[in-house]
């Protein structure tokens, strides 16, 4: 499988001269189309910041992340924002479905940014929500549906432009047990069906689900 | 690159500004009242200066009149002290002006003086104008009742009086006035005839509150028998300029240029719609402060908007948006807001303008509903770039970590 991913010596620092503190050092780290990776460490770790890096919401200190054959240190935010539009998918904890809001027009948000014509805008959201098993609910705002189904909702929005990567941070993490274990289930669907998933959790159990499990602590990759 | 869709970004907006209804109408409430302030003061000035327009018309046109003292300053406006001038023209004046004037219809002279106007128990102040029978044939003047006093009265300087329609029902009530004697002075006066209304003056002295008397009877029971004011009827608009400058010529043989004013209705008007323009751009200034006042409620609410959806901000970003993308979406929910506002305020103030006109002369005119339009996009521009900018400046981290 091609590389995807590739981080470069990667170092985020945050804070002033007194107050320096390294929350990445030196991170070397490739991921493979199609992989399902795990990356877990103990609160305060890193791997928030990881995730951030990755998903380009956030600029490194120092070295390079090259996505496909791009490397993405050089781009401008218009680019960076072009680039995670077409190229990456994001799952959050909260959720962040906006309130009052359908879940078909949740779905579709993306699209607003995307090159993608308006009228094909509601056929595509709607086969998203199909895909992940919500389609019944379009209509319906955060408001009326569950954890676990708004957590699908944001699996939809996140497919929408078919990226090349999903990234899930914590994604189970305000879910209960059966509907925590359903949206991994959906992940690992996903991942079978091509997606290259990047999970991001502390619950060992769940990231042992991955193919491959990366441990953060300090920093630092440990294996 | 991708391009942002104007059109699908002002739907969002328009998704999010209504979201919250309660709070999108209290926001548009100062702007509500402005452009309904702004609509109606432009609508009162207008339909003033339309209705003064009117009145002018409907006293006849193509005349030069000649006032004694020094009516209007040098800006076009009036000159107060020139009202209260002591000159007057004389009989050989008016003589003078018939002999040397061509192409004109009449010389009409015109003698005023205040006086109290008694029938029975009944006594009213009223203002005696001691005229012509060419005043009421070139001044328009249609009678209710009766007839104008005749040259034969003229001549034999008989007691006789036109009333306004005012004085006449002050004076009178119920009774018929066509042969009744009214005390005014020392003299008694036989109503000849009642003059059909002719409208209010706005505050001044109205039309229908003169009595008419021939002039030389005038002179009799007048203190003074100096002439305040002469009218000459024109018979083609095109000599107006001309005759003016003629008259002038005549009149500074005699008198100096201080002394007396040449002037035509337009010279008037204009100087009627000088004072109403500034009035009415005063007072619309005035009402232009609470659409400034709205605008800084508006740009208030964008700022807490702002900072209440930093999550979603952060969202926007995350799933692509650019800067410009989230820019664009807060501004045009701040314009939004001022049009939503301006649209019901212009709607308000075209119902209250309606409303008014019937008590008072008010017109709606497409310019100030245009102005009164783009004032309120304008407002939502210049108090939403603020927020839109902070909003669209926000990292995209740090917005999705806001808590």
């Amino acid at each position: 499988m091609p590389t995807l991913l590739q981080l470069k010596n990667v170092t985020k620092t945050y804070g002033s001269q007194n107050t320096k503190f390294d929350a990445l050092k030196n991170i070397n780290l490739k991921i493979d189309s199609g992989e399902f990776v795990s990356i877990t460490g103990p609160s305060g770790s890193g791997k928030s910041t990881l995730m951030h890096i990755i998903g380009l919401l956030d600029n490194p200190t120092s070295g390079k992340v090259i996505l496909g054959n791009e490397n993405t240190s050089k781009l401008k935010e218009n680019q960076l924002a072009s680039l995670r539009n077409k190229s990456l998918g994001f799952v959050f904890q909260q959720f962040n479905l906006l309130s009052k809001t359908s879940s078909l027009d949740n779905t579709i948000l993306p699209l607003l940014y995307s090159n993608i014509p308006q009228k094909e805008h509601k056929k595509l959201g709607i086969k998203m929500l199909d895909k992940v098993k919500i389609k019944n609910k379009a209509s319906n705002t955060p408001a009326q549906l569950s954890g676990g189904e708004q957590q699908r909702v944001a699996i939809a929005r996140a497919l929408i432009n078919n990226p090349k990567i999903i990234l899930a941070d914590e994604p189970t993490g305000n879910l209960d047990s059966k509907s925590g274990k359903n949206i991994i289930k959906l992940l690992k669907r996903l991942n079978k069906e091509g997606k290259t998933i990047i999970l991001v959790t502390h619950d060992l159990s769940l990231a042992k689900l991955a193919n491959r499990m990366i441990t953060i602590k300090d920093g630092q990759i440990k294996c | 690159m991708l391009k942002p869709n104007p059109r699908e970004l002002l739907k969002s907006s328009f998704k999010s500004i209504f979201k919250n209804k309660t709070r999108t109408l209290l926001t548009s409430l100062g702007i509500i009242i402005g452009v309904t302030s702004v609509i109606l003061l432009i609508s009162i000035g207008n339909g003033l200066k339309s209705f003064i327009n009117d009145q002018f018309e409907s006293l006849g046109s193509n005349f030069v009149i000649i006032t004694a003292g020094k009516i209007f300053n040098e800006e076009g406006g009036f000159n107060n002290e020139g009202a209260y001038t002591t000159f007057s023209f004389n009989k050989k004046d008016v003589t003078t002006l018939k002999r040397k004037l061509k192409n004109i219809n009449a010389v009409i002279p015109a003698s005023q003086s205040t006086v109290k106007a008694k029938f029975q128990d009944t006594i009213k102040e009223s203002m005696l104008i001691a005229t012509t029978t060419d005043y009421a044939i070139y001044r328009k003047q249609k009678l209710k009742q009766g007839r104008w006093f005749n040259e034969s009265e003229e001549k034999k300087e008989s007691k006789v009086i036109v009333l306004g329609s005012k004085i006449a029902k002050n004076l009178f009530q119920n009774t018929y006035p066509i042969n009744k004697k009214v005390s005014i002075g020392s003299a008694n006066f036989k109503v000849v005839g009642v003059i059909e209304e002719m409208g209010g003056t706005l505050g001044g002295p109205s039309f229908d509150d003169y009595i008419y008397t021939p002039l030389e009877t005038g002179f009799n029971f007048m203190e003074n028998d100096g002439i305040q004011s002469i009218d000459i009827a024109v018979k083609n608009k095109e000599d107006i300029a001309l005759i003016k400058k003629e008259v002038e010529k005549i009149l500074l043989e005699n008198y100096d240029e201080d002394k007396f004013s040449v002037f035509d209705q337009n010279k008037i008007l204009s100087s009627i719609n000088t004072i109403l323009n500034t009035l009415t751009i005063a007072l619309t200034g005035i009402a232009a402060i609470s659409l400034v006042v709205g605008g800084i409620g508006i740009m208030n609410i964008m700022l807490v908007s702002v900072t209440e959806r930093t999550r979603e901000i952060g969202l926007r970003k995350a799933v692509g948006a650019y800067p410009r993308a989230i820019l664009l979406q807060f501004l045009f929910e701040a314009v939004i807001l001022s049009v939503f506002g301006g649209s019901i305020g212009i709607l308000l103030g075209s119902i209250g303008t309606i409303a008014l006109s019937n008590f008072f002369p008010a017109k709606v005119t497409i310019e100030s509903i245009l102005l009164a339009f783009g004032v309120c996009c304008a407002v939502g521009i210049i108090f939403g770039v603020a927020p839109a900018r902070r909003a669209s400046k926000l990292s995209p981290i740090d917005a999705l970590r806001y808590e």
